[in-house]
């Protein structure tokens, strides 16, 4: 029972960070001209694309990690 | 306190040697290079006006005789380069900063993204010595591809950081004390690429280019493949593998300050870590992939696993490309586009290549990284000839020998990269399954004795 507690709750926020990101690619393609504009500024400007990466890298790292485990890739237990 | 003077004496040695590196120029782009809009072309005079990038300043350019006035494009951010020996202001070629994405490209750099990733999450580094090319041959220019690629790896290798720390394999104070050197190294790597350049233009920094990578990567990628060779014959049941020679040898040599390094299990002497980082940073500076130096530098000069050598490489990596992005975010060349496409798949792909080294036996990694670096190699001394040609060095080559040279240097580096993603994915699925059927076993086993 535990084990599919853990699994639903697994499923319930790989969905969730899956939708999030998508949700940020769709932003970031529907607005290209203005993001690709801003984001090649130089000087100060150069926080939005690390920035970007950052927040990107924690929400798709996520649901990767989230979507791996659910698909029962995980590291060997020692 | 005797501790203490070593340090600061030590960073006083370090600290000249890096002022003086930074004040000759940062890695980044090339500082003739204009980025703009163009307001005005005027094909019959063979004149145009561009307005810098972020200024309200106008600029009027010669077309230079190699340029098409008519490939030129209003109101479409381009990258400019300027032909100084023309003349001034003289446009020696124009570059769209950004390309148009179709679908056929989204999958390419989806592709690429994700074998990359395992790669990277695998051994520690790869994927820039083909994606670089790849966003070219997909219509990027050489800055803005260097600029993407730089910012999807850092955040890549900190994700496979993250992981292959929690599988107890990253030696942090190995990564920090690798990146402050290597990032010096860096600096050196292109003050030579910078003298290159001036002395014998751009052919003779490609022909520098291509030199280094063949003699670095067979020298190396040959002796890791050796290694690896009589690792897999004989030693590979044995659960712990002895350092080389000449790590023990290194690791003798008393010189304070001496380091300690944990999970790595080393001591040693923290001067014998600063030609490794050097060189490291060097040859990112090079070739854009400083773990084909890095990693073998910690297994054979340092005495690290390739295992804890992978992963600690992953945390260099992070430090560097982070650095490295934010000099090409400061002169505005990232496609934030090209960078997030690609971590859509290379951020599982990392997360899949680290957790497979759980499964494989350190020789696994340096089979594949040989692999990689060797048919690298072929890649780029098939560029050689080409080069050495336009030198004199050796006799005019026919347009059919270039035209194969070259694509065999492109399929090359996909079959580089399609191997090593084989060879690494195999011995996970070869791992994983013997995995399951070994803990099948053992609830059998358990379920009998109850």
């Amino acid at each position: 029972m535990a084990t599919q507690q853990s699994k639903s709750k697994l499923f319930l926020s790989t969905v969730i960070f899956g939708a999030v990101s998508i949700s940020f690619y769709v932003l970031l393609f529907t607005n290209e001209k203005l993001v690709t504009d801003t984001f090649t500024k130089g000087g100060i400007y150069t926080l939005f694309p690390i920035g970007t990466v950052f927040l990107f890298s924690f929400i798709h790292g996520a649901f990767a990690s989230n979507l791996l485990s659910l698909l029962g890739i995980e590291a060997k237990k020692k | 306190m005797k501790k203490l003077v070593i340090v600061v004496l030590f960073s006083l040695f370090l600290l000249p040697l890096a002022s003086a590196v930074f004040a000759a120029g940062g890695a980044g782009p090339d500082k003739s290079m204009l980025k703009g809009v163009f307001t005005e072309i005027n094909e019959a005079a063979h004149t145009a006006v561009l307005r810098k990038d972020g200024t309200t300043e106008l600029k009027s350019l010669i077309i230079g005789e190699k340029v098409k006035p008519e490939t030129l494009r209003l109101g479409k951010k381009v990258l400019v380069s300027l032909d100084h020996d023309a003349g001034e202001n003289v446009i020696k070629d124009v570059s769209i900063m950004f390309m148009d994405m179709t679908l056929k490209k989204l999958l390419a750099l989806l592709t690429v993204g994700l074998v990359g990733g395992i790669l990277s999450g695998f051994i520690g580094s790869g994927g820039a010595f083909v994606l670089t090319p790849a966003m070219m041959s997909l219509g990027a220019p050489g800055a803005v591809a260097v600029a993407s690629n730089m910012c999807h790896k850092f955040p890549k290798a900190m994700i496979g950081t993250y992981k292959r720390w929690k599988y107890g394999q990253v030696d942090i104070k190995l990564a920090l004390t690798m990146s402050a050197t290597a990032i010096v190294g860096v600096q050196i790597g292109v003050m030579i690429q910078k003298y290159i350049l001036n002395k014998w233009g751009n052919d003779g920094s490609n022909l520098y280019v291509s030199a280094m990578f063949v003699v670095v990567l067979v020298l190396v990628g040959g002796y890791v493949a050796y290694d690896a060779y009589k690792l897999s014959k004989g030693g590979k049941d044995k659960p712990e593998q002895t350092a080389s020679t000449l790590a023990l040898a290194m690791q003798k040599i008393n010189l304070p300050p001496m380091m300690n390094f944990k999970v790595a299990k080393v001591r040693i002497s923290a001067w014998v870590t600063i030609p490794v980082g050097l060189a490291t940073g060097m040859l990112a500076a090079t070739i854009a992939v400083g773990g084909f130096i890095g990693v073998p530098g910690m297994i054979y000069v340092i005495g690290a696993s390739a295992m804890v050598a992978s992963a600690t490489e992953l945390g260099i990596a992070f430090v560097m490309g982070l650095w490295g992005s934010i000099q090409w975010g400061l002169s505005g060349l990232i496609d934030i586009r090209l960078s997030v496409l690609l971590l859509a798949t290379s951020l599982i792909g990392v997360q899949v290549g680290a957790l497979g080294t759980t499964y494989v036996k350190d020789y696994v990694i340096k089979i594949t990284m040989a692999a990689t670096m060797l048919i690298v190699a072929v890649s780029r001394g098939a560029l050689l000839p080409g080069y050495l040609a336009k030198f004199g060095l050796v006799g005019q080559i026919s347009p059919s020998t270039a035209a194969f040279l070259e694509s065999l240097s492109f399929w090359a580096l996909v079959a580089a990269l399609g191997v090593a993603g084989f060879i690494s994915t195999g011995a996970m699925v070869k791992g994983m399954i013997a995995d399951r059927k070994e803990s099948k076993l053992h609830i059998i086993a358990e379920a009998d004795r109850a």
